[in-house]
């Protein structure tokens, strides 16, 4: 009997370790291909040549200096068009502050929001279950999406309030690689608290 | 008018403000009643208002007390350059930024447009800060 057992545990830690090792394989996979298609997108849209080096176009560029300001600038495949359309006509009331843009800017950022927006954009899995299950109360906040919220559900609050996140909607304090378009598990250390894994 | 002008001008030398933004202090003191003060910019920029979201803030909240420190900004935690160009060269070289942020800032914490006396009083403020 107790031979049994043992086989049974070594059989159900192998399967688990399988599992983890195909899931973090696939996230990493996922990852690698965002990046790949955002360089690519980037190339075609710039019009010019195909390279294999990640080339960033000007309106990348602005979006990155413009939004990332004043807090990380979310991958626009994170929000379905409709949600960047709304953000884009209420910035002078932007969650409770004034992020007004020049009307050339606005106009470039808005055009770039819309062609990178999650019903094009080459999302990753994760990126499309947040964007896809964006709350229909609450269009424009990622941090309020039915997946974003399940997979954020068992963050004690103090390690989310504490000075150094301050809330959910500060990806990049706990998803070290978040500015890249990844979230990978692995990848997580949550300050003052530690690694995360669920 | 002339030596206000002429005083801004040299003034905006020594401050190592881009030119396009010494231009800009110069058709904003055309706009404004008094010559610019530090003082009173410094009034203006440390003075606590209900702002924009209904709750107290000033521009220190974000910018903090001391402008040749990096600040954080108070929503989001995002870490925010010195605001003293003696401290981080890159301030008041772009006139788009500094028309922007005057304009966003001053609704955040005025819940209104800063007027040219104000902009030109915080301006001043900001470049001699030591």
């Amino acid at each position: 009997m107790k031979k049994h057992l043992f086989v049974i545990t070594c059989a159900l830690l192998a399967v688990g370790s399988v599992y983890l090792a195909a899931d973090d394989h696939y996230e990493k996979h996922n990852a690698q291909r965002y990046e790949k298609t955002a360089a690519e997108d980037a190339v075609t849209s710039g019009g010019q040549k195909r390279s294999t080096a990640p080339v960033e176009t000007t309106s990348a560029r602005l979006y990155k200096n413009e939004c990332g300001a004043c807090h990380m600038a979310y991958q626009p495949g994170l929000l379905p068009r409709a949600s960047w359309t709304r953000m884009m006509v209420s910035l002078g009331d932007h969650f409770g502050t004034d992020a007004t843009l020049e009307p050339a800017d606005a106009a470039e950022l808005a055009a770039y929001l819309d062609a990178n927006a999650y019903v094009s954009a080459p999302s990753s899995k994760h990126m499309a279950r947040i964007a896809k299950s964006v709350s229909a109360d609450a269009p424009m906040q990622i941090s309020q999406a039915g997946y974003f919220v399940k997979e954020h559900r068992r963050i004690p609050q103090r390690a989310i309030v504490q000075p150094d996140v301050k809330s959910l909607a500060n990806c990049n304090a706990c998803h070290t690689k978040a500015e890249n378009g990844s979230y990978r598990e692995r990848e997580i250390f949550i300050p003052n608290y530690g690694r995360w894994d669920d | 008018m002339k030596s206000i002008l002429i005083a801004v001008v040299c003034a905006s030398s020594l401050m190592a403000a881009s030119p396009e933004v010494g231009n800009y202090m110069q058709q904003l003191q055309t706009e404004a009643s008094e010559p610019f003060d530090a003082a009173r910019g410094e009034a203006l920029f440390t003075a606590e208002q209900i702002g924009k979201k209904g709750t107290k803030i000033a521009c220190t909240s974000c910018h903090g007390s001391d402008l040749t420190q990096k600040g954080k900004n108070v929503n989001t935690g995002k870490i925010i350059d010195a605001l003293s160009p003696g401290a981080n060269p890159a301030r008041l070289t772009s006139l788009k930024e500094v028309k922007k942020w005057l304009r966003r800032n001053f609704k955040d914490v005025y819940n209104r447009e800063g007027t040219a006396q104000e902009k030109g009083d915080v301006l001043t403020y900001i470049m001699q800060y030591r």
